[in-house]
């Protein structure tokens, strides 16, 4: 008997959608831990925003390979092993509530999920492409916005560019594993993966480029290929936490709605 | 017996009704409705397009136009989809539902405009004629509003805030 969820994870195509649903499913996790507590009205409001954009991403993803491999998506968020998850560790990483972490966390990764939807909207397969577009067009928001603040926070008070800066020194050890590939069986020169230097250039030249209008510095190098983690399974410590919080409501009451 | 065209002017009808939910308008003046669609066996299939894919309301539209079609004594059943292509933008808001948004100061974009870059999101900044008092002197206080599809602005005239739609590019993934 063949087990949809086993199809699911050893389907090339359908990993590389499913990471993009598990760094998503967990950022907006993390993110909506601000809500209520945002250091302005405005901010609170943006950054429960955006978390509610990353979990309805997630969601949008998780449909899809529901629709595909005969899953429901909530089983796909919920119920898998650990070692199943397929997202990077930036997105796990605790932020201490540090509003700069926060931040940086966003600004890191939405300059690389809004190239990985435009890949996504090149596959074949109609559906994909529909979700994936309508996605991109809402992650522009997050650019536009997250892009926004670096330039601000770094061209202003020395203490703004101080507590920025310490948050991208943090963070940035964690940004080269957002292009580890899945599936270690994957060949890097594979279709399915889209080149993945070219996907971290364009990432590197577009952070780049904000961050020497907002005069901060990072330095970031693609991992070896042969460098496991996040993608494959193999998650840091603080992926344990983040996991089991995400699953509370779920563990004490399955199925539950409202 | 009624024919097919008087079945789908029940529907549309019952559809013209349904409000939505966070904004002062109906579902159908919103362009939320894609097609509507009369079955032989008398069920209606009813196409429905997300404004934004993290909308909370949409569960909610999705269960009252399921349940408000499928009590009219012609219909046998009633199916709602929700599909993202065509990709809703604020184009798709009619006249009657712009006049109702501007009675209750959110602004709409004005349709046709193109869109200036690949997979954007075109947010307006500055210069939208304020609701409340018409000056252009105004400003965008935030891209985030109170729901997914609204910014805030300011008013630096009356000093009021407002709120305006943002129009999503309608092929967002094209360069």
């Amino acid at each position: 008997m063949t087990n949809p969820m086993n199809n699911l994870l050893n389907a090339p195509e359908a990993i590389l959608v499913l990471k993009m649903a598990d760094d998503k499913l967990f950022l907006g996790h993390m993110q909506s831990d601000w809500t209520g507590l945002g250091p302005i009205l405005e901010e609170d409001i943006a950054s429960s925003s955006m978390a509610q954009d990353d979990l309805s991403h997630a969601l949008v993803l998780y449909e899809y390979l529901g629709n595909r491999f005969g899953l429901d998506p909530d089983v796909i968020a919920y119920e898998r092993e650990p070692g199943q998850y397929l997202c990077c560790d930036l997105v796990t990483v605790p932020d201490e509530f540090n509003w700069a972490t926060s931040l940086v966390r966003r600004w890191l990764f939405t300059h690389y999920a809004a190239p990985v939807l435009d890949q996504l909207a090149l596959f074949e397969d109609k559906e994909l492409v529909e979700r994936a577009r309508k996605l991109r067009a809402e992650e522009a928001l997050h650019v536009e916005y997250l892009d926004d603040w670096m330039r601000r926070l770094g061209s202003g008070s020395d203490e703004a560019r101080d507590r920025i800066q310490k948050a991208i020194d943090l963070l940035s050890t964690h940004a080269g594993m957002l292009f580890e590939l899945p599936g270690r069986d994957l060949e890097p020169d594979d279709s399915f993966c889209c080149s993945r230097s070219e996907l971290f250039k364009e990432w590197d030249t577009n952070t780049s480029s904000v961050l020497e209008q907002a005069g901060l510095m990072m330095q970031v190098e693609l991992p070896d290929l042969k460098t496991i983690g996040g993608r494959n399974g193999v998650h840091a410590d603080h992926f344990a936490a983040a996991h089991a919080e995400m699953g509370t409501v779920r563990s004490a009451d399955p199925g539950a709605a409202w | 017996m009624v024919s097919g065209d008087q079945h789908i002017d029940a529907v549309r009808a019952v559809l013209e009704s349904i409000p939505d939910p966070e904004l002062p308008c109906s579902i159908v003046e919103l362009g939320l409705v894609e097609e509507v669609r009369v079955e032989e066996d008398g069920g209606v299939h009813i196409v429905l397009l997300p404004t934004f894919s993290g909308c909370p309301a949409l569960d909610m539209i999705g269960k009252d136009v399921q349940q408000k079609v499928s009590s009219l004594d012609c219909v046998s059943e009633c199916k709602v989809e929700w599909v993202f292509d065509p990709a809703w933008t604020t184009d798709r808001i009619s006249e009657a539902g712009r006049a109702s948004l501007a009675r209750h100061g959110v602004t709409v974009p004005p349709p046709g405009e193109p869109f200036t870059g690949p997979s954007t999101t075109t947010l307006r900044t500055s210069a939208i004629p304020c609701p409340w008092c018409g000056s252009t002197n105004t400003r965008l206080e935030s891209p985030f509003g109170p729901t997914r599809c609204r910014t805030i602005q300011y008013c630096d005239d009356c000093q009021n805030t407002f709120e305006d739609m943002k129009r999503l590019a309608p092929g967002g993934g094209d360069d």
